[in-house]
């Protein structure tokens, strides 16, 4: 028997030992169309990928989003949303975070295909290495993450400060603000509720001899055990508790005379200005060759600008395919890095200014497989949207959003 | 009181006690009945409580939840509205049982003072220690005196009707009112990044919840319903009348279930 048990008991152990920690943020768990057409976030960096307590991290980039947003999804343009973080709780505290330079403590709304800036302050709290995203959380969609890298943070946490001063003038801990009024008052009224049950529960035994007079006087009668003291304890009670919290009120009154409510609205956030029509382009066809892990486009571009367009990037689902003819060597932030280094092929050349010339290209990576934006051709709508980036010769990039229907191709 | 009852001394022993049975009981004495008797207290109370704090506190996260996990939720509208409906549920019913089977006016004290001290073991475990949330950030809001007032409503007046009328409006009234020394401090204002907030709203900012972004609190927005300028004694009111209506529901109920023969047989 005892050695069943073992048995058993050491089989669930070691299936635990084969488990890895869950440390991620459900990436690759949305369909794959829908992480293309939501959100697109570039030049996400981070200021440090290693820290101290009290330490600062900073978190910086750009996201647009997608004109190509399903329309059957609230969207941030006319619902709400907010810059929030991905991370594992509260083991940084949020210092700031802008958009365009405007403060994020509130609800903003973000139009569909516009760009913005964002900046986000943390300051390191609990030790540990982290897989930190920005996020876009939208009202009635849910969270869209962006790019995320690991981050450690080291030292000891006793050490961790976050003080502020209030408009009163008061510096305040806000680690432990309040806990001291808040341990009185629980504990005042848990004394008093204990004392009122005392008063009924003190001399065990009580239930059995109670129900057994219950049941023998029966309902009618059976409020002849209460007795006078009781009412008269009751009413001492009663008015004990009424004087209390009135006066428990009109002392945090006195206390705390400036308060204000709970404060909550949403801020106005222009995006940043276009960037002129120096490039268009127009879909022609776009195929997704399964077996070849292959993604085709082919579109017609136009260079209105004055120096010749080459394309560098092709982005989506926070998956960078690079053509490494333009962009040369691009350097992964860390291992994870969702980045196809020679992962596009451009066929088309350079457009000239004024011309319109059809560009092909191929975005083929392994990591088509590994996001498991494979199961583009499974969604139910199979439209697809992606961020092309163009440099012309000084180096200057223009960024523009392609998309529409996708067309699989299954041999 | 009846001539029959006499807290704390040796209960009648049964008749049939000492009778020759085929099966013989294992009481044969008064002080073994005495003794048999305060087990069953020493069991049952500590088991009842602990066994009505985690229901409440499932309970109230299930219908309540974010309202009344985080300082920042606890607004002047809302949180005065929906809690004390919510949490009405068990001292009514507990309060039927307690006061028809034993003639014990303790239901709503008891479910609130188990419901409070459940809270505490949940905020400190899972809020603080297992999640990091500092614990005045999620501290528990407190209801225990507000559950003596309709237990002493109840003895004092012995009737259902008045202990509703009374007990139950006084616990939807005040709820705002005796928790108002512990919200206090967090309603002090803050001008932070250029923005006007309260401290409560900055931990909320400060303190990182990826599944709460700023829009999902459900909070007083502007609105022309007040009393005055006033919101909270109009929610106040309000709140009163919704919980005697459900507390009479629920003691409605509670008549229900301790009529089942079940109930009798656990007894």
């Amino acid at each position: 028997m005892y050695k069943k048990i073992g048995a058993i008991l050491l089989c669930a152990i070691s299936l635990f030992s084969f488990c890895e920690l869950a440390l991620a943020h459900g990436e690759k768990a949305q369909q794959a169309g829908l992480r293309m057409r939501t959100m697109n976030w570039w030049d996400v960096e981070m200021s440090t990928k290693s820290l101290e307590i009290n330490e600062e991290l900073v978190i910086t980039g750009k996201f647009s989003p997608s004109e190509w947003w399903p329309r059957h999804m609230a969207n941030p343009q006319d619902g709400m949303a907010f810059l929030n973080i991905g991370v594992a709780g509260p083991v940084f505290v949020r210092l700031d975070s802008r958009v365009n330079g405007l403060p994020m403590i509130r609800s903003a709304q973000f139009q569909l295909g516009k760009t913005y800036d964002f900046k986000i302050v943390l300051k390191a709290r609990t030790p540990g290495r982290y897989h930190v995203h920005p996020v876009i959380s939208v009202e009635g969609t849910g969270p869209i993450i962006g790019p995320a890298y690991w981050v450690e943070i080291t030292g000891d946490p006793a050490t961790f400060e976050n003080k502020i001063t209030t408009l009163t003038g008061e510096v305040v801990n806000m680690e432990t603000h309040g806990m001291g009024q808040i341990l009185k008052w629980h504990s005042f009224w848990m004394v008093v509720g204990v004392l009122w049950m005392a008063y009924w529960l003190i001399k065990i035994p009580v239930l059995m001899p109670r129900y057994k007079e219950v049941m023998r006087l029966g309902p009618r009668h059976a409020n002849e055990m209460i007795t006078v003291k009781d009412m008269i304890v009751a009413g001492v009670f009663f008015g004990a508790v009424m004087v209390s919290i009135a006066g428990g009120y009109f002392y945090t009154q006195i206390q705390y005379p400036t308060t204000t409510p709970l404060q909550t609205g949403e801020i106005e956030v222009p995006p940043l200005p276009d960037q002129g029509d120096v490039v268009q382009l127009e879909l022609i066809k776009a195929r997704y060759r399964i077996p070849g892990r292959s993604f085709k486009v082919e579109m017609n571009v136009t260079n209105n600008g004055d120096s010749a367009l080459r394309l560098g990037e092709f982005m989506t689902a926070n998956v960078r395919f690079i053509n490494k003819d333009v962009m040369g060597t691009v350097e992964r932030q860390d291992e994870l890095d969702l980045i196809a280094l020679e992962g596009l092929q451009v066929k088309g050349g350079a457009v000239q200014p004024g011309e319109t010339r059809k560009v092909t290209l191929w975005a083929e990576d392994a990591l088509w497989e590994t996001m498991r934006l494979t199961s583009l051709v499974y969604d139910p709508d199979s439209r697809f949207a992606a961020m092309l980036f163009f440099f012309d010769e000084d180096g200057n990039r223009y960024h523009l959003e392609v998309g529409g229907q996708m067309m699989p191709t299954f041999s | 009181m009846s001539a029959g009852y006499i807290p704390g001394e040796s209960p009648e022993i049964d008749d049939d006690v000492n009778e020759d049975r085929y099966v013989e009981s294992a009481i044969t004495t008064r002080d073994e009945q005495l003794t048999a008797y305060k087990n069953i207290d020493l069991a049952t109370i500590p088991m009842l409580f602990l066994l009505f704090g985690g229901i409440s506190v499932f309970l109230f996260a299930l219908t309540v939840g974010d309202w009344d996990f985080w300082m920042d939720w606890r607004d002047r509208r809302w949180w005065p509205l929906v809690t004390p409906f919510s949490l009405i549920v068990l001292p009514a019913v507990l309060g039927v049982f307690m006061w028809n089977k034993f003639r014990l006016p303790l239901g709503a004290t008891f479910a609130t003072l188990s419901f409070v001290a459940a809270s505490w073991v949940s905020r400190y475990t899972n809020f603080h220690n297992f999640a990091g949330f500092p614990l005045n950030f999620v501290s528990p809001s407190t209801w225990v005196g507000l559950g003596v007032l309709i237990d002493c409503t109840l003895l004092i007046t012995r009737s259902w009707f008045a202990t509703g009328f009374v007990g139950a409006f006084l616990f939807g009234l005040l709820t705002y009112t005796i928790n108002w020394p512990i919200f206090a401090p967090f309603r002090i204002p803050v001008e932070y990044n250029d923005t006007m907030v309260t401290v409560a709203d900055l931990m909320g900012y400060m303190y990182i919840r990826t599944a709460i972004p700023e829009y999902v609190r459900i909070i007083e927005a502007s609105t022309l319903r007040t009393f005055g300028e006033a919101v909270t004694p109009l929610t106040a009111v309000f709140a009163g009348f919704v919980t005697i209506l459900n507390y009479y529901l629920w003691v409605w109920v509670g008549h229900k279930v301790i009529k089942s023969g079940w109930m009798d047989k656990v007894i």
